[in-house]
């Protein structure tokens, strides 16, 4: 596990935002926390791209934002996933599966 | 609906700002508050761990901007922003602001007064109807090299009937007459028109109606339409319609106003229709009778050229059908060109000369605001530095510059359209020369337009071109308080750049100015022919139902008897030492009177016959005109009907026939060879039409012979001409009231307006040429005296160490005379490249004439010399210890 962080290619941590969104709403803190969990800390968000990142998705109609009161009863700002967002991530889930398949094959022929 | 609910929340955006900015406040601080606690949770410290969240988070300022960045309505929210800051740092600067404005308001005024000219005149649609169908139909002799011959009422009315590709067909001819019924005899000049010119034009009158058909009737009551100008002239009474002039001993009534449209082909006063013109009456029969100028209306769905190829057909159909129209040798054919051709091809290549000019002008002005800015952005490089830290992106600070430069730049739009507006009646005057149109030229909504794109383009331009500094310089700005870098000599070197580029276009209009000086020197020193000093010149317009007969023919004998007495009474005042008549005044570019003669003895001559310019003329004229009889007389009283029939012919058209043998006491025939007239004398050439026209081969004609309703008189005085106005009006008056006097004016009055056109055409382009090196020279000055400061501290080293004066002022010059080299270099092979494209509008002068390259370049250089001799002496005036401690 001492293998270093990886820095996130532009526009992936969209696609990982939106995923990370499915199960439910999550405030920007949850968000950066689960991503690095699932990757089993091999994927760091830098969480001055984050909010930007947020805003940014906000601002497509990919995801709603709502102020809800967070575990120990703070005001936070919770994302979820819309429906344009849900169409979305199909579509770019779709784009990595093939970009990942096309590079590996790249990398493997000798 | 998705950019609908885009566009709704960007026109919410400026009042959802606050909430947006808690929210986003709000986020941020919740973040990093569980990022503490996480931290503490790890077992951090309380201090400890909200710093080491802080720190993760990485720049909190950067990151916020970076979400206000993709906020809906940010740009309205960013644009107002820099619009507020650029103002205020505009303000901080007053003296780079005034420097700005006033450069672009001269280069976007002279844009502006330009393209009004070129919007009115040769972009808009012609103000009638569909104008863009209506043709001039004429009808050019390639036999005789005339470009119109005219119709005859029976060819139009051919023409009309034939043609099918044309909704329109109308005829045009313009007389003047006295007009009696409104105090003094009024002389006024009536376009005789078809009854349906109008409406082939589309043009309505504003009062009353337009002609109809039964006006043209045979024995119809006599009719007037007033054009809007005349009718304003005779007081703009409204209730006009139906008052009586008297006019040709008939009743006239008026039926109608035309609206205050340009008039084409010229400006009448009356309209009435053709049948009621006497002079027309007597061509009705005869189809070589060709008074009648024609325009056409092209028929919906179809083009010039399918109208062209029809009227082709009906042309060849009337020359099978009337083998007599024309004379035997004579090769007519019919031609179609689109009315708006006709009106401005006189205006087009010095419309154009002027926009390129204009055009390098804004351009000069553009690269100076470019190095002003340049020179600015220097100075703020801790302020961007500040800026940047603070979060601003390199496209947010580079937005800002645009957004400065634009706000000037606009600026100088708001003084250019002021200088405009003032200069609108001078380029309405110039314009008139040109084209008929020029009652158009206004500053109307495509102008304003032009002004607000060119503003917003050169504030871009100018904005742009300068840049940013490097990244690394904003760094360093931060650390080091002041010292020079590698981006500093970049963007020294592209000042210079800019400074070279604009002493290259300086020159080539200085090359344009003084091509255009020097051709029009040349065309004032042309020798007309004539002495025009202390000649008075007055057009005399007789009543011709007085002066003619029944079929009004002209009655030598009358017209003889009243001006008899006009020359003897003017001759009686003190002064006067000779009075002429003449059909026509010399340099009139409207008259054209060409025709053919037949030379005895010359047998049938196979090629073009022989062709003059005939002009009736009395005894005096040459006297009065100073033109040189050089062999055999002048005209003499003898010289009349039932006289041995004289003609004189002027040098050229001796040479030409008869070489260096003596032409007099041969024959000549106008009329193909009923009567031969004999060769009494042979007269200098005199410029009849213009003063860069060749001269014409001229048959002189007695006057006492062929005198004309309307004739030119010349009185020679010996003090002032004007002073003699008063003695021929009072001759006038007195040998017959119904007699008008008018166009009194001197020669000298006449020949300086014939040049006015190509003096105001040279005024203004040097006065061009002269604000672009004014600019450049302050461009270039401003390059040195920066490069001095920035040097100051080596200076003072320098002649600390015991340079001399001499060696610093060629230091400093070096830069400066770098680019003025070339600049020179450029611009001469661009003055080469372009002056091809003025050729055509010089007189006597080539277009790569070697005395405009040599004295352009001797001013170029010497305005620079002087543009950099100021800063260059500050540099010297450097006071050793002063330098060193100026940036110790």
């Amino acid at each position: 596990m001492n293998r270093p962080n990886i820095d996130l290619l532009q526009g992936t941590l969209d696609v990982l935002i939106l995923k990370t969104l499915v199960p439910g709403a999550m405030h920007g803190w949850g968000i950066a926390q689960r991503i690095q969990q699932v990757s089993q800390d091999v994927l760091r968000v830098n969480q001055g791209s984050l909010y930007p990142a947020l805003h940014r998705l906000e601002e497509e109609g990919w995801i709603a934002a709502e102020w809800g009161s967070s575990e120990n009863n703070r005001k936070a700002k919770f994302y979820r996933l819309t429906r344009t967002g849900q169409r979305q991530l199909e579509a770019e889930t779709e784009n990595w599966k093939r970009l990942a398949e096309a590079v590996g094959r790249v990398l493997q022929t000798s | 609906m998705k950019p609908l609910a885009k566009a709704w929340r960007a026109l919410r955006a400026p009042f959802a700002r606050q909430s947006r900015e808690t929210d986003l406040e709000a986020e941020v601080r919740h973040h990093i508050e569980l990022e503490t606690e996480a931290n503490v949770r790890r077992g951090l410290p309380p201090e400890e761990a909200r710093r080491a969240a802080l720190v993760s988070f990485g720049g909190l300022d950067q990151a916020k901007e970076d979400c206000r960045e993709s906020w809906a309505g940010r740009f309205l929210e960013v644009l107002g922003q820099d619009v507020r800051y650029g103002l205020r740092g505009l303000r901080r600067s007053p003296g780079f602001t005034a420097a700005v404005v006033l450069t672009l308001g001269l280069g976007i005024g002279a844009n502006t007064a330009v393209f009004s000219l070129v919007n009115g005149v040769l972009l808009k649609p012609l103000p009638y109807a569909r104008g863009e169908q209506l043709v001039v139909v004429r009808q050019p002799d390639a036999h005789a090299g005339q470009p119109n011959l005219g119709f005859s009422p029976l060819e139009v009315k051919d023409y009309r009937s034939m043609a099918r590709t044309l909704d329109g067909f109308v005829e045009y001819h313009s007389m003047d007459f006295t007009l009696l019924g409104d105090g003094d005899p009024r002389r006024v000049r009536a376009g005789v028109v078809s009854w349906n010119f109008f409406d082939v034009l589309e043009v309505r009158p504003v009062l009353g109606r337009a002609f109809r058909s039964d006006d043209e009737r045979e024995g119809a009551d006599a009719v007037l339409i007033l054009s809007h100008e005349y009718w304003r002239e005779l007081g703009g009474d409204a209730s006009i319609v139906g008052r009586r002039f008297e006019m040709n001993d008939r009743v006239h009534t008026v039926v109608g106003v035309l609206p205050s449209i340009p008039q084409y082909p010229q400006e009448n006063d009356v309209y009435m229709p053709a049948t009621a013109c006497p002079f027309r009456a007597r061509l009705v029969d005869n189809r070589r009778g060709r008074l009648l100028s024609a325009f056409g209306r092209v028929a919906p769905g179809f083009s010039v050229a399918q109208a062209q190829a029809d009227m082709d057909g009906v042309s060849q159909r009337l020359r099978v059908s009337y083998p007599d129209a024309f004379a035997r040798e004579a090769q007519p054919h019919v031609q179609l060109s689109p009315l708006k051709e006709d009106l401005v091809q006189g205006a087009r290549p010095l419309f154009l000369v002027l926009l390129a000019t204009v055009a390098l002008v804004l351009l000069i002005a553009c690269a100076n605001v470019a190095n002003l800015t340049l020179a600015r952005l220097l100075e703020r490089s801790r302020e961007l530095a500040i800026r940047s830290a603070l979060g601003a992106g390199r496209a947010r600070l580079l937005r800002q510059l645009l957004t400065e430069s634009t706000i000037v730049a606009l600026a100088g739009g708001v003084l250019g359209l002021v200088l405009a507006f003032a200069a609108r009646g001078l380029l309405t005057t110039f314009a008139a020369r040109l084209t008929p149109r020029a009652g158009e030229v206004q500053i109307d909504g495509p102008v304003l337009l032009f002004t607000l794109v060119t503003s917003v383009l050169t504030g871009i331009l100018a904005g742009a071109l300068p840049g940013l500094p490097g990244r690394e310089r904003i760094a360093e700005t931060l650390v080091t308080e002041s010292g020079r870098s590698t981006g500093d000599r970049r963007k020294h070197r592209m000042r210079t750049g800019l400074v070279a580029w604009q002493l290259a276009l300086s020159f080539v209009l200085l090359i344009g100015a003084s091509l255009t000086l020097r051709s029009f020197q040349n065309l004032r020193q042309v020798d007309a022919g004539f002495h025009c000093e202390r000649v008075l010149s007055a057009r005399v317009n007789l009543n011709f139902t007085t002066y003619g007969d029944a079929e009004h023919r002209i009655d030598a004998d009358k017209v003889a008897a009243f001006n008899r007495s006009m020359e003897d009474q003017i001759r009686q005042r003190a002064g006067v030492v000779t009075v002429g008549a003449a059909w026509t005044f010399p340099l009139n570019n409207q008259f054209r009177n060409d025709g053919t003669f037949t030379i005895e003895g010359r047998g049938e001559i196979t090629g073009p016959p022989p062709k003059g310019t005939f002009i009736g003329v009395s005894p005096s004229y040459f006297e009065s005109l100073g033109v040189p009889v050089l062999r055999g007389r002048a005209f003499e009283d003898r010289d009349r009907k039932g006289g041995e029939a004289a003609v004189i012919v002027n040098e050229r058209l001796a040479r030409r026939h008869w070489k260096s043998e003596d032409p007099i006491g041969r024959r000549i025939s106008t009329d193909g060879g009923r009567t031969w007239r004999t060769i009494v004398g042979v007269v200098g050439d005199v410029r009849q039409q213009a003063l860069d026209a060749e001269y014409t081969d001229t048959v002189y004609l007695p006057f006492r012979e062929f005198p004309g309703y309307a004739y030119t008189l010349f009185v020679r005085t010996l003090d002032d001409p004007a002073h003699a106005a008063e003695a021929v009006r009072a001759a006038g008056r007195r040998s017959d009231p119904q007699a008008a006097i008018t166009d009194v004016r001197t020669l000298a009055d006449i020949r300086s307006e014939t040049l006015s056109s190509p003096r105001l055409m040279s005024v203004l382009l040097g006065m061009f040429a002269l604000l672009a090196l004014v600019i450049t020279a302050a461009g270039l000055s401003g390059l040195i005296a920066y490069a001095v400061s920035q040097r100051t501290q080596e200076i003072g080293i320098r002649m600390a160490l015991g340079a001399d004066r001499g060696r610093i002022v060629t230091m400093v010059l070096r830069d400066g005379m770098l680019s003025v080299a070339a600049g020179l270099a450029l611009g001469i092979a661009a003055s080469l490249a372009l002056s091809r494209l003025v050729s055509g509008l010089l007189f006597g002068i080539g277009a790569n004439d070697p005395m405009c390259y040599v004295g352009s370049a001797i001013v170029l250089v010497a305005a620079a010399a002087a543009a950099c001799f100021l800063p260059a002496r500050r540099a010297t005036a450097v006071s050793p210890m002063t330098a060193l401690r100026a940036q110790a």
